[in-house]
């Protein structure tokens, strides 16, 4: 339990609704709870048109609660006087498909927007970006490319590392690997992992992709409809997989394996994520 | 059928260079040979830039070779004179849904093709009626095209294709935008598409997608590294793995079961084929079958 | 308030949404709509009449009500005009040159001098403002932009003998109609993509050249968007066969109604009515009453 810690970000009885009083609203949000301990990796998982990308706005100020309230740091988004800037700085937000909204010339350039904006002086600024450009696989050198002439990936990798830039405590992820092929998926969850690792920081997953979920997910809250109908750890939420089923998402292939085997009648765990576990029972049965 | 028949789309010596002539020439394809005969289900995968998009564009001349040929069924892509019959043989549906409507509302999307080739009035209305129950769109036939969700933007997107009457379908990575549900059901109607005689090509990032074609053919910085059925390919897991692809989640977890249970079949593709493999390894289950 | 609605840039705009509501005036041919929303301009910025604007702006709000529009929300379309209306209008009262001895002077301090001419012509300004907007909102509440764009083919398509081509324009507006409301999303999404880094579009900052500035950053990724979707669209067109609007079968064919014909007359009688009526009898009937009875 970790009763002790006051969360990066608690989001209480979250409510939002677009075009509110005109004949034209919809209701995108209905009372939506979450919390994000540093440590952690929240995955947030829902069909289509659940309101992931709207509770992510949320998060860090984009979008102000019409209804509830969400805390960063203990610090509500609520109040007229928050300092939105400083906000936006500990949540770094990541938009799907972020290589459309590089603009600066040069590679570099883009990078350094953030800090740029964090009035940090110059050689502070670059120092950063080499930090940043290091995390994520780029050679520094491409800071003097020209953004257009990066191939799809590395402008991807770019982009995550404007955002890292602004050393964010807690970095907020919309489908960070919509698009990518097998290595560039491989290549993105793997820095997303290594910087998870130093102290302090939390990683909030939306995904459609069940496997990037339960790579780097530790607890998970699914959402439908604008509501949170299952949330707890990766393996709670997955064990029940015919309300995943019913809302139109899918399990792993490891417990869909077991599911269908335990169908056709072989005493196997469901409870299984990885292709590990998997191998496991499989020996369990054979060797009994 | 009498004697060899000619393939549907046919590449030889097929080489494209983007902004060819210029400074800066970038080589997309390096020479390509290719059949694909009428009735076939291929798939086309690839890493970023191996060249599949560019590949596609070919098949119905929205791009033309630099350096070789590319024949639809007699017709030589070149041929000027023949662009509407090429058009009308092979039509394409593409990866971004918005980015493909063109009519207000739905049959008038359909519609768009056979208008543009002049279909007299009685058999517009009969072709926008075919292609939309096709894709099962025939109730939203009135809706704004704009307020369909991209599953069902998808669906008109092929509908509209459907309505030109064409022999083979292109699809260059139509699911990548959708979720689990949409995906399904755009390869639930390329599937039966194809059982009702339709040739189709997709190109997909998918791996899963792939293994359902007949036959797939694997690009690398624009050459054909590999090629063969889903069972060949996804054989080749190391050649894979160094083209920056994968296999189908299904064959790895078959092959991280095989390196601890001995004689685990790893030749396998999909969830089904992974159950039934394992069923006949582990004997009935107890209890008795079901 | 103006913190909730940051980054929401269709906010309250009337002109331009539908309502689909099903009334009598949605069923109308859009060549009717058409044809009666420019005879509603034209009586509009020709009338000089009181009487006339007020006998317009009575027939729009008669046409929401027929429209099953809540008459409220429409009239809210006015509001994010109304401080540049007033300030137009109070410069027209104040302004406009004084037309001698005819003008009876109402009101006057140090150099401002307000006649019942410049009166008049200040309300003038914004009746005609208001009619328009109001009319043109009712306009769009009940035509979808599919019967727009079909009721502006259809009535351009008997020139095009004469070369104008009425296809394309008619694809083009369908065309923008259709990415106007994605491009405005890719514009809000690249605002927020870059307010996430810190960037600060405009908290009432005084500075009006500061504020467009910060905009820059917006326009070339917003540019290379456009054309990267213009593109698609252009190969999917390609693939289709589209070439042009010579040799095109069409789909859908509208016929006119006795109630089209019928709309169609009464807005004619109207507009009429409005033009004709310029500075006439029953103005300064109205004005001497309004006026000598104080």
């Amino acid at each position: 339990m970790i009763a002790c810690t006051i969360p990066l970000i608690d989001v209480r009885g979250l409510a939002y609704t677009y075009l509110r009083g005109t004949p034209l609203e919809t209701q995108a949000l209905r009372s939506v709870d979450l919390h994000v301990y540093a440590g952690e990796t929240v995955g947030i998982i829902g069909p289509t048109g659940s309101g992931k990308s709207t509770l992510l706005q949320h998060l860090n100020g984009l979008l102000k609660p019409q209804q509830g309230q969400v805390y960063v740091n203990g610090i509500s988004l609520s109040d007229p006087h928050v300092d939105i800037r400083s906000i936006r700085q500990r949540i770094g937000l990541l938009f799907q498909n972020p290589e459309d909204q590089l603009f600066e010339r040069y590679a570099g350039d883009d990078v350094a927007f953030g800090p740029r904006n964090l009035n940090l002086p110059a050689d502070q600024v670059r120092e950063r970006v080499r930090q940043v450009m290091e995390m994520v696989g780029l050679p520094f050198a491409y800071k003097d490319r020209l953004t257009a002439e990066l191939s799809h990936g590395e402008r991807r990798r770019l982009a995550l590392a404007g955002v890292l830039a602004l050393e964010p405590q807690v970095l907020v992820l919309d489908e960070p690997t919509a698009g990518l092929d097998p290595q560039g998926r491989r290549e993105l969850l793997h820095i997303l992992s290594q910087w998870r690792v130093k102290e302090g920081r939390a990683i909030v997953l939306a995904s459609h992709n069940m496997e990037d979920i339960v790579e780097l997910s530790t607890r998970v809250y699914v959402l439908v409809a604008g509501q949170i109908v299952l949330h707890g750890s990766l393996r709670d939420v997955f064990s029940h997989h015919d309300i995943l089923t019913q809302n139109g998402l899918s399990v792993p292939i490891a417990m869909e394996t077991m599911l269908m085997l335990r169908q056709r009648g072989y005493p196997v765990s469901i409870n299984v994520l990885t292709a590990e576990e998997a191998t496991r029972e499989i020996k369990a049965l054979l060797y009994v | 059928m009498t004697g060899v028949e000619e393939p549907l789309i046919r590449t030889e010596g097929l080489h494209y260079t983007y902004q060819a002539g210029t400074r800066k020439p970038a080589p997309a394809l390096r020479g390509i040979d290719l059949a694909i005969n009428a009735g076939e289900y291929v798939a086309v995968i690839g890493a970023n830039g191996s060249g599949k998009s560019t590949l596609l564009r070919h098949f119905n001349a929205l791009l033309l070779p630099t350096v070789g040929s590319v024949w639809v069924t007699t017709w030589n892509t070149r041929d000027l004179a023949h662009l509407r019959d090429i058009r009308s043989t092979v039509g394409m549906v593409f990866q971004v849904p918005d980015d493909q409507i063109v009519a207000s509302t739905v049959e008038e999307d359909v519609a768009f093709g056979p208008e543009n080739l002049g279909i007299p009035e009685e058999q517009l209305r009969q072709r926008v009626d075919w292609a939309l129950a096709t894709v099962s769109l025939s109730e939203l036939r009135h809706r704004a095209s704009r307020l369909l969700s991209a599953g069902q933007k998808q669906r008109l997107a092929i509908a509209s294709a459907l309505a030109m009457h064409p022999r083979c379908l292109v699809l260059d990575e139509a699911t990548a935008m959708l979720d689990a549900a949409g995906k399904r059901c755009i390869l639930e109607t390329i599937h039966q598409l194809h059982q009702n005689g339709m040739t189709v090509v997709v190109a997909t990032h998918e791996m899963a997608e792939a293994a359902q074609a007949q036959r797939v053919i694997v690009l690398s910085e624009g050459c054909i590294a590999l090629q063969g059925s889903p069972h060949f390919v996804f054989a080749q897991e190391e050649i894979l793995q160094a083209l920056q692809l994968d296999v189908p989640h299904p064959t790895h977890l078959a092959r991280t079961i095989a390196t601890s249970v001995a004689a685990f079949p790893t030749d396998v593709l999909a969830v089904e084929e992974l159950v039934n493999a394992a069923a006949m390894l582990l004997g009935p289950a107890p209890g008795g079958c079901r | 308030m103006s913190k909730v609605l940051e980054f929401e840039l269709i906010g309250h705009v009337t002109i331009g949404q539908y309502l689909p509501t099903g009334s009598i005036l949605h069923r109308l041919d859009p060549r009717a709509k058409l044809l009666m929303g420019l005879l509603l301009i034209g009586a509009v910025v020709v009338s000089h009449s009181l009487v006339g604007l007020t006998a317009l702006l009575l027939a729009v709000l008669v046409g929401l009500v027929l429209a099953c529009v809540p008459v409220p929300f429409a009239l809210a379309g006015l509001r994010p005009m109304l401080p540049f209306l007033m300030l137009l209008a109070l410069l027209q009262v104040f302004t406009i040159p004084q037309h001698a001895a005819t003008a009876t002077v109402l009101w006057r301090w140090s150099i401002l001098t307000m006649t019942d001419r410049g009166l008049l012509a200040g309300i003038l300004l914004i009746g005609r403002f208001s009619v328009m907007v109001l009319g043109l909102s009712l306009f769009s509440f009940s035509t979808t932009t599919t019967e727009f764009t079909h009721g502006l083919e259809h009535l351009l398509r008997p020139w095009q003998r004469f070369g104008l081509p009425a296809h394309e324009l008619a694809l083009i507006v369908n065309i923008a109609i259709h990415f106007l409301p994605i491009l405005a999303e890719e514009t809000e999404r690249l605002m927020k993509a870059q307010a996430s880094r810190g960037a600060d579009f405009g908290r009432g900052q005084r500075n009006f050249i500061k504020r467009a500035r910060k905009l820059l950053p917006l326009l070339v990724p917003l540019f290379l968007v456009s054309l990267q979707r213009a593109e698609h669209l252009i190969e999917a067109m390609e693939a289709r066969c589209y070439v042009g609007g010579k040799g095109r079968t069409h789909l859908i064919h509208l016929q006119m109604q006795l109630s089209d014909y019928v709309a169609l007359a009464t807005a004619l009688g109207l507009a009429a009515f409005a033009i004709q009526l310029s500075i006439t009898h029953a103005d300064q009937v109205l004005w001497h009453w309004i006026f000598m009875n104080r």
